[in-house]
C-alpha cells in the first residue's frame, strides 16, 4: 500500500512537472520519459535476464511505425493499430527469440545486431509505405473518446504509460519468475537443475520486454508526428545500453537514474564544449563506470541497507 | 529393503566418443536410504550424477522414478519430478541474496501464471514460501548470514547453501556431489546430522563421497565404481572388506595414515 502511494505521488508529480514546461522542454521531457520506459525494459533484458539483445530500438521502431503506418496507409482506428502493434509485435518477438535466445553469449548479440541493420535498411527501403529516409509524417493523434490529447495532457499518457511499464516490470522482476531471470543469468547449469525452464523463461522475458519497447514505440509517434529511420539507430542502441550500465545493471531504480543522468548529460555538456560533447560524453561513461562499478545506484545501497536491518529487527521482534 | 525402490537405474551406459565412462551401470534407491557411490578419480561418479539428472544424456540404460522413465527428459523436468541435486563446486547465484537463491529451488512450487503475477497475484505464497526459504537457511546453519552477501559466504558455507536451494524443492531424490569435501571439522559434523535428518523424513540420498571416515557410518549401503563398472555393492563393512575395493581404491587411503586427506588430496 505503502509502494502504491509512493508510486502514484511519483506518477502525479511527473504529470504536474508536464504543465509548468514550455513547448521545447516538454519535447525533451517527453522524450526523457519514453528513455526512461525503454532503459526499464532493457534493464530486464539485459540486467535481470542477462540476454545481451540489440534488438531493443527495432522494436521501439517497429511499434511507432507500425501505429504511423496504420494510420496514415490503413486508416484504421487508433485502438485497433495499437492492439495490433502490440499483437504482431509479440508474435515477432517471439519468433525471434526462440531461435536466437538458444544462442548464448556474443551470438545472441550479433544476431540481435544484424536484425537491427536489417531493420533500418528495411524502413529505408520502403518507399511510401515507410517514407523512406525522411520518414513518414503527416498524422497525428486521433480524438480518444472524443478529446483532443495535446500538450501536457499527451505528457500525462506517457507519464501513465511509463507507470504500467514500471509496474508490470517491477511485479514480474519480485515474483518467481524475476528470480527465474536471475538465476539463469548467474549460473544457468544450476538454474536448470533446480527445475527452470531456461529456453521458455528467456523467451518468454525477451517476449513481454520486446513488447513494452514496441508500447513505447507506439508514444513515441506521436511525439513530433514523425517516424524517420535516424531514430532507431544502433548508435541509440548502444547509449541505451551505457545508460543501464552507468545506472546499474539489474536494478530498476538504476535504470532510471542512468538514463536521466545520461540523457541530460548533453544538454549541460555541450553549451560548454560545442561540437566535441560527444568526446565528453564517452569520458563520463568511462569515469562513471570506474568511479561506481555496481552503478550510480549503489551510492544508495549504505541507506537501503540500514533499512533493511531495521526492517529484519523489528520482524525479529 | 523391503519397500519397492524409488529409483532404479538399469543398464546405464554412456560413451564419450570411445571412452566407456558409466558401463552397464545398475543400482536402486529407496526412499529414505543414504546411498554412497564411490571410487578414484575418473570411475564415472559425477558422469552417473549428470546422467540421472538430465544434464547428460545416456547412451543407454534406463532411470526409472516410481515407475516413470527420466532418462531423456531434460534437467528441469528431471528435477519437476523431485529429483534435486548440489554441485561438486559451489554453484550460487552470486546477483542474488541467501534467501533468493534458496527460493530458487523452490521454484516447481510456484504455481501462478504471470498475468497473476502481474495483476498483483501471489504474493501470499510470495511470503509464505520465502519464510520457508529462511526456515530452510536456519535448518542448515546459515540463519546468521541471512541478509549476507553471497561472495562473502565461506567454500563450507557454499557448500550448505547448496544443500539448503536443493531441499527448498522438496526433493524425493536428493544427490550430494562430494557435500563434504572442504568442509572445517564442525561443519562436517553438522553436515552428518543434516544428511542424517534429510534421510529420516524419507528422502532418498545418493551421495558422492571421498572421506571414508564421513561415510562409512552415514552410508546405507555403498556402490563402488571403477573404469564406469560397478565392482562392488553392500553395506558400508562388507565394502570394507571387499578385496577388489581395497585393491582398486580404499588400498590407497589404508595405506596413509590421515585417511581421507589423501582422497582430498588426490582429489
Amino acid at each position: 500500500m505503502k509502494s502504491f502511494l509512493t508510486l502514484l505521488a511519483a506518477l502525479l508529480a511527473l504529470c504536474a512537472l508536464g504543465f509548468l514546461l514550455g513547448s521545447y522542454e516538454s519535447d525533451v521531457y517527453r522524450k526523457l520519459l519514453l528513455w526512461i520506459a525503454l532503459g526499464l525494459s532493457f534493464n530486464f533484458l539485459f540486467g535481470i535476464s542477462g540476454q545481451v539483445a540489440f534488438s531493443h530500438f527495432v522494436f521501439l521502431g517497429f511499434g511507432a511505425y507500425w501505429v504511423a503506418i496504420s494510420l496514415v496507409h490503413w486508416d484504421l482506428p487508433l485502438a485497433v493499430a495499437i492492439a495490433s502493434g502490440l499483437l504482431v509485435a509479440a508474435v515477432a518477438a517471439a519468433m525471434i527469440a526462440i531461435p536466437s535466445t538458444r544462442l548464448e553469449g556474443p551470438y545472441l548479440a550479433l544476431a540481435t545486431l544484424a536484425l537491427g541493420q536489417l531493420f533500418l535498411l528495411g524502413i529505408a527501403s520502403g518507399r511510401d509505405l515507410t517514407g523512406g529516409d525522411s520518414g513518414l509524417g503527416g498524422y497525428s493523434l486521433p480524438p480518444i473518446l472524443g478529446f483532443t490529447v495535446k500538450g501536457p495532457w499527451y505528457t500525462a499518457c506517457i507519464v501513465l504509460m511509463l507507470g504500467l511499464t514500471y509496474v508490470i516490470l517491477d511485479r514480474l522482476d519480485r515474483s518467481s519468475f524475476g528470480r527465474a531471470c536471475r538465476a539463469i543469468r548467474d549460473n544457468q547449469t544450476a538454474a536448470q537443475a533446480m527445475g527452470i525452464n531456461a529456453p521458455r523463461t528467456k523467451v518468454i522475458a525477451f517476449t513481454i520486454t520486446s513488447v513494452l519497447a514496441s508500447l513505447a514505440g507506439i508514444f513515441y509517434a506521436f511525439v513530433d508526428n514523425l517516424v524517420a529511420p535516424g531514430a532507431f539507430s544502433l548508435e541509440s542502441m548502444f547509449i541505451l545500453l551505457f545508460m543501464v550500465i552507468v545506472g546499474g545493471t539489474g536494478r530498476q531504480l538504476g535504470a532510471i537514474i542512468g538514463v536521466v543522468v545520461l540523457y541530460m548529460a548533453p544538454f549541460f555538456i555541450e553549451p560548454l564544449i560545442g561540437h566535441y560533447h560527444f568526446m565528453a560524453f564517452g569520458a563520463l561513461v568511462v569515469i562513471l563506470i570506474i568511479y561506481k562499478p555496481n552503478g550510480l545506484v549503489s551510492m544508495f545501497d549504505p541507506i537501503l541497507k540500514r533499512r533493511r536491518m531495521a526492517a529484519l529487527e523489528k520482524a525479529q521482534l | 529393503m523391503i519397500a519397492a525402490p524409488l529409483l532404479s537405474v538399469r543398464g546405464l551406459t554412456k560413451r564419450f566418443g570411445g571412452l566407456l565412462a558409466v558401463d552397464e551401470l545398475d543400482f536402486d534407491l529407496s526412499a529414505g536410504e543414504v546411498l554412497a557411490v564411490i571410487g578414484p578419480n575418473g570411475a564415472g561418479k559425477s558422469t552417473t550424477f549428470g546422467l540421472v539428472c538430465g544434464a547428460i544424456q545416456r547412451s543407454a540404460g534406463e532411470i526409472i522414478l516410481k515407475g516413470a522413465r527420466l532418462d531423456g527428459l531434460p534437467p528441469h523436468e528431471v528435477a519437476r519430478r523431485g529429483v534435486f541435486r548440489t554441485f561438486q563446486h559451489n554453484m550460487a547465484f552470486k546477483g542474488m541474496s541467501l534467501v533468493d537463491n534458496v527460493l530458487i529451488g523452490a521454484h516447481r512450487r510456484f504455481k501462478g501464471s504471470l498475468f497473476g503475477v502481474v495483476a498483483g497475484f501471489g504474493a501470499d505464497t510470495e511470503r509464505a514460501e520465502r519464510q520457508r526459504a529462511i526456515e530452510l537457511a536456519r535448518f542448515v546453519g546459515l540463519g546468521d548470514w541471512l541478509d549476507a552477501d553471497i561472495a562473502t559466504l565461506s567454500f563450507g558455507q557454499g557448500r550448505l547453501l547448496e544443500i539448503a536451494r536443493a531441499l527448498a524443492g522438496e526433493p524425493k531424490v536428493l544427490l550430494l556431489d562430494e557435500p563434504g569435501a572442504g568442509l572445517t571439522p564442525s561443519e562436517s559434523v553438522r553436515l552428518f546430522a543434516i544428511i542424517k535428518e534429510i534421510a529420516a523424513r524419507g528422502v532418498a540420498v545418493l551421495l558422492i563421497e571421498h572421506d571414508m571416515h564421513f561415510l562409512m557410518p552415514l552410508a546405507d549401503r555403498v556402490v563402488v565404481l571403477n573404469f564406469g563398472r560397478k565392482i562392488a555393492e553392500g553395506t558400508p563393512a562388507e565394502i570394507r572388506a571387499d578385496p577388489e575395493v581395497v585393491e582398486a581404491y580404499l588400498g590407497n587411503i589404508a595405506k596413509d595414515s590421515t585417511g581421507a586427506g589423501a582422497a582430498h588430496a588426490a582429489g
